[in-house]
C-alpha cells in the first residue's frame, strides 16, 4: 500500500499519531515531539552519510543554526512561526551549502574532523556577539496554541502536533526525492565516484546539493528542537548531541530512511527505561548515571557488528535472499 | 515481494510509535497539589551528575539528599518525610527540559529545587511552563540576576548572589587594599562576565589591562600562556579573574610554569578547590595567597554550628567523600527548603509555599553570613559576600580570623559593611 499510494499511508499515519496524541498523557506528548525532532535530524544525515556518502560528524551546529535563526527572526522581527521555521531551513541551507563547499573537496576522516570543528567551534560565536544572548541564550516563544482547539489543548500537545506534521511532510518528501534523479546521482556517487563521474554525473555539484539539502533539515530539527525548550543557547546544542543523532543514524541504518523511527526512539526511550529499572533497584549512583550511555554505546557496536546497514536494510536483504532460493 | 516489505515496515514503524507512547499509561490527577500526601512530600532536582560540568557539582543532591535524610529520622516536615527524586540534566538544556517534564509529569514533584546552570534554568522555567503551573522552583544555583525578578519568573527563587553584586564588593575591596597597584581583569566574554564588568563599572574601578576569553578557549594551551604574558607585559601586580575554574586552573598554573607572581583575586564561581582539583590534584596548592569570595562559612570552620551539623551529618551518609564547598551549598540548599516547607505548615500548597517565602523568607534561619533578599518584590537569596584567602590545601580562610560581610543590591547600591547577624541554628539544626 505503501509502495502504490504512499501519499495516503503518510495521511493514515498521522491520523494515528493524531488519534495517540488525545489518548496518551502529556510526557508522552512530549516525548512523542523530541522523537518527531530526532526523526528529522536522523533522516538528515542518513541523506548525507548513506545517500552521498559524505560524513558528518557536526550536525547539531546544524541544527544550532537553525534554532538560531528561528528564535531570532521571531524575537527581532515578529516572524510568524511558520515563517521562523522557514527562515531556519533557509539560513541552515546557506550554512550547509558554504560547508559543503569545502565538503565536496574533502572526504572520509578529513571531513569528519571538518564538520567536528564547527560542531566544537560554532556555539562559542554564540557568546562573541550580544545579539546571540550569550550562555544562557535567547527565548523562542512560539505561543499558545489556537484557542479554536479548546482549552484542554495544552501547549505540548501543540509542539507535538507541529514537530509529527513537519516530521511527515519530511520523510514523505525525502523519500520521494531520494527516488528520483537526484537520490540515484547521490547514491551514484557515494557507490563509485569514479563511475559516477564518467556516467556523466557532476559529484561536485551533487554533494553539494545533498550538504545543503541535509542541513536545510537539520535547520528545521533544530528550531523544533529550540521550539520544545523555548530557549535557544549553546549547551543546547553540544557536541554529544551532534553524536547521539549520528548513534540514532547508524541505529536506524544509514542507507535506508525506512529505519529512522528506530534511531529516533532508541535515543529518547533508552534514558526513560533506565531510569524507571535503575528507580526499582537499589543501584549505585555511578552505575544508574553512566547507564544510558552504556547501553546506547553497546547497540552501537552491536548494530555496527550485526546488522551494519540497520535492522531494516538486513530484514529486506534477507528476505529477497529467501525470495531468490 | 517489495510490497509486502513495505507493509511491514509501515507497520513496525507504527507499532513502534504506539508502544513508545503508551509505554506507561494515564495517571489519576490528584485532587490537591502534586507531591504531597499526608506522610510525604515528593522534591525533584536536575543537576549535571555526569557530563563536563559534573566534577563538584554532582555532590550537591547527595549532600541535599544527606540533610533530608537527616531531617525525615527526626520526624519530617510537619510529620511528612521528604522525598528527592535526582535526574542527571549532563549541563545540556535540553536534557534538562526533558528531565524536568519527568519530574513534573511523571514523579509529579511538589516543586524543583536547587536547579543548576542559567542556561537550563532559564530552558525548564520557559518549556516547563512552571508560573503558569504555578509549580514553585526554590532556590536555583546560578548567579544570574535575572532569575530574581519576580516579574519574569515569579514562582523561581535564587539562593546565590548575583553576579554583579559580587563584581561591586570586589570593587570595592580592590579600592580598598590595592589602589595604588596595577590591576587587571580577565573575564569569561559572555553575559556572566558582563553582569561583572557592569558592577565593576558601578564600583567606579578601571583595570589598566582587560583580558576577555570566550567561555571553553581556556582549555586550549595558548590560551592561559597568552594571558600570562599579556599580564606580564603590563606589570599587572593585582589580577582579577571572574570566569570559571577551568579559567582559574588555565591562569594559575602558567602564572606558576612562566615564574609570574601577581596577587590572585579569583570570583567565587572559579575558585572551587574541588573542580580544580578533578582537572589535576597538582593544581590545588598554586590557589594558596590567593582571595576568594564566599557567602556560606568555610567548610573547614568546624566552629561555626551549622558547618559542625552538616559534617556530622555527611560524614555518616557519604563517609568516602570529602567535604567541601559544594557540600555546604547542597546542604544549605535542602536546609532553607525544609525551612520553608516547614513555615508554610500542614496545609501545604504550592501558592503558600511561594507566599511564604516572600512573606518569611528573610527571616529563615540559614546557614549564610548575609542577610537574605527574600521579599513580595524580589526573590533573590544572600546578598553579599565576605573576603578571604587560600590556604595551601585550597580552602578559603576569612581575613583577619572572622568574617567581615559586604552587602549589596544588583542595582545602584552602595557597598557596605554588614552588620548582620545570623539568627542562632535551632535546635538540633531542625527548622520551626
Amino acid at each position: 500500500m505503501l509502495k502504490k499510494h504512499p501519499l495516503t499511508a503518510f495521511i493514515l499515519f498521522g491520523l494515528l499519531l493524531f488519534l495517540l496524541s488525545n489518548r496518551v498523557d502529556e510526557l508522552r506528548v512530549f516525548q512523542g515531539a523530541t522523537v518527531a525532532i530526532y526523526v528529522i535530524a536522523i533522516a538528515s544525515i542518513i541523506l548525507l552519510t548513506g545517500y552521498s556518502g559524505q560524513v558528518s560528524l557536526g550536525h547539531g551546529a546544524l541544527l544550532a543554526i537553525g534554532g538560531y535563526a528561528a528564535a531570532l527572526s521571531r524575537n527581532h522581527w515578529g516572524a510568524p512561526v511558520w515563517l521562523a521555521f522557514c527562515i531556519a531551513v533557509l539560513a541552515a541551507a546557506m550554512g550547509g551549502y558554504l560547508l559543503g563547499l569545502a565538503a565536496a573537496r574533502l572526504s572520509g576522516p578529513y571531513l569528519a574532523g571538518t564538520t567536528l570543528a564547527l560542531a566544537i567551534g560554532l556555539p562559542s560565536i554564540a557568546n562573541q556577539f550580544s545579539i546571540f544572548g550569550g550562555e544562557q541564550g535567547l527565548l523562542f516563544d512560539i505561543g499558545a496554541p489556537p484557542a479554536s482547539l479548546g482549552a484542554d489543548f495544552t501547549q505540548y500537545k501543540w509542539y507535538f502536533w507541529i514537530a509529527a506534521l513537519a516530521a511527515l511532510i519530511i520523510i514523505y518528501w525525502l523519500r520521494n526525492v531520494m527516488n528520483s534523479r537526484y537520490g540515484r546521482n547521490w547514491k551514484a556517487v557515494r557507490g563509485n565516484d569514479v563511475a559516477a563521474e564518467l556516467a556523466g554525473i557532476n559529484v561536485g555539484r551533487n554533494k553539494v546539493l545533498a550538504f545543503t539539502i541535509s542541513a536545510g533539515i537539520a535547520g528545521l530539527a533544530g528550531a523544533l528542537l529550540a521550539m520544545t525548550i523555548s530557549t535557544v543557547s549553546p549547551g543546547a546544542f553540544p557536541l554529544a548531541l551532534s553524536f547521539s543523532l549520528a548513534t540514532g543514524a547508524v541505529l536506524s541504518g544509514v542507507t535506508t530512511l525506512g529505519g529512522v523511527m528506530i534511531g529516533a526512539v532508541t535515543l529518547v526511550a533508552i534514558p526513560e527505561i533506565v531510569d524507571s529499572v535503575v528507580s526499582r533497584y537499589e543501584t549505585s549512583e555511578t552505575v544508574a548515571n553512566n547507564l544510558p550511555g552504556l547501553l546506547v554505546s553497546t547497540l552501537l557496536i552491536l548494530t555496527v557488528l550485526f546488522v551494519p546497514n540497520g535492522p531494516v536494510e538486513q530484514m529486506r536483504a534477507r528476505h529477497e535472499r529467501r525470495a531468490k532460493r | 515481494m517489495t510490497r509486502t516489505n513495505r507493509r511491514k515496515l509501515a507497520l513496525t514503524s507504527a507499532v513502534l510509535a504506539v508502544a513508545a507512547m503508551t509505554a506507561s499509561s494515564l495517571p489519576a490527577q490528584a485532587a490537591s497539589d502534586p507531591g504531597v500526601t499526608s506522610s510525604s512530600i515528593k522534591l525533584g532536582i536536575t543537576v549535571p551528575m555526569t557530563g563536563i560540568a559534573s566534577p563538584g557539582y554532582n555532590k550537591i543532591p547527595g549532600a541535599m539528599k544527606a540533610y533530608f535524610d537527616y531531617v525525615n529520622s527526626n520526624g519530617g516536615v510537619n510529620g511528612r518525610q521528604i522525598k528527592l527524586v535526582i535526574k542527571d540534566d549532563q549541563y545540556i538544556p535540553t536534557t534538562a527540559v526533558a528531565k524536568a517534564n519527568e519530574l513534573i509529569l511523571k514523579d509529579k514533584v511538589f516543586a524543583l529545587v536547587g536547579t543548576l546552570g542559567t542556561a537550563s534554568t532559564k530552558a525548564i522555567s520557559a518549556s516547563t511552563q512552571l508560573a503558569k503551573r504555578g509549580i514553585p522552583s526554590l532556590f536555583v544555583n546560578t548567579g544570574f540576576s535575572g532569575f530574581a525578578d519576580k516579574k519574569a519568573y515569579p514562582t523561581t527563587f535564587s539562593i546565590l548572589p548575583s553576579y554583579q553584586m559580587e563584581a561591586k564588593i570586589m570593587g570595592k575591596f580592590l579600592k580598598d587594599k590595592y589602589a595604588d597597584k596595577k590591576l587587571a581583569l580577565i573575564y569569561q566574554d559572555d553575559d556572566f562576565g558582563r553582569d561583572a564588568l557592569a558592577g565593576f563599572k558601578q564600583a567606579g574601578i578601571t583595570f589598566g589591562t582587560y583580558i576577555p576569553y570566550a567561555s571553553g578557549s581556556q582549555a586550549l594551551p595558548a590560551t592561559g600562556a597568552g594571558w600570562i604574558s599579556k599580564l606580564k607585559a603590563s606589570g599587572a601586580e593585582v589580577t582579577v579573574l571572574f570566569g570559571v575554574s577551568s579559567a582559574s586552573t588555565a591562569a594559575l598554573a602558567n602564572a606558576y610554569a612562566a615564574g609570574f607572581k601577581t596577587q590572585w583575586v579569583l570570583g567565587s564561581v572559579g575558585g572551587d578547590a574541588t573542580t580544580i582539583a578533578a582537572s589535576n590534584k597538582a593544581y590545588v596548592p598554586l590557589l594558596y595567597g590567593a582571595k576568594g569570595f564566599s557567602f556560606a562559612p568555610a567548610p573547614s570552620d568546624s566552629t561555626d554550628e551549622y558547618i559542625a551539623l552538616f559534617q556530622k551529618i555527611y560524614s555518616v551518609a557519604q563517609p568516602t567523600q570529602t567535604f567541601d564547598n559544594n557540600v555546604v551549598a547542597g546542604m544549605s540548599n535542602a536546609f532553607l527548603a525544609v525551612q520553608a516547607l516547614q513555615a508554610t505548615g500542614s496545609n501545604l500548597t504550592r501558592a503558600g509555599l511561594i507566599k511564604t517565602v516572600e512573606t518569611k523568607g528573610a527571616s529563615f534561619a540559614n546557614p549564610f553570613l548575609t542577610p537574605l533578599g527574600y521579599s513580595a518584590t524580589s526573590h533573590v537569596g544572600a546578598t553579599g559576600y565576605w573576603i578571604g584567602t587560600y590556604d595551601p590545601t585550597g580552602a578559603l580562610k576569612p581575613d583577619g580570623g572572622k568574617y567581615t560581610v559586604y552587602t549589596t543590591d544588583s542595582g545602584n547600591g552602595p557597598v557596605v559593611e554588614s552588620s548582620y547577624k545570623r539568627p542562632a541554628m535551632p535546635a538540633k539544626g531542625l527548622p520551626n
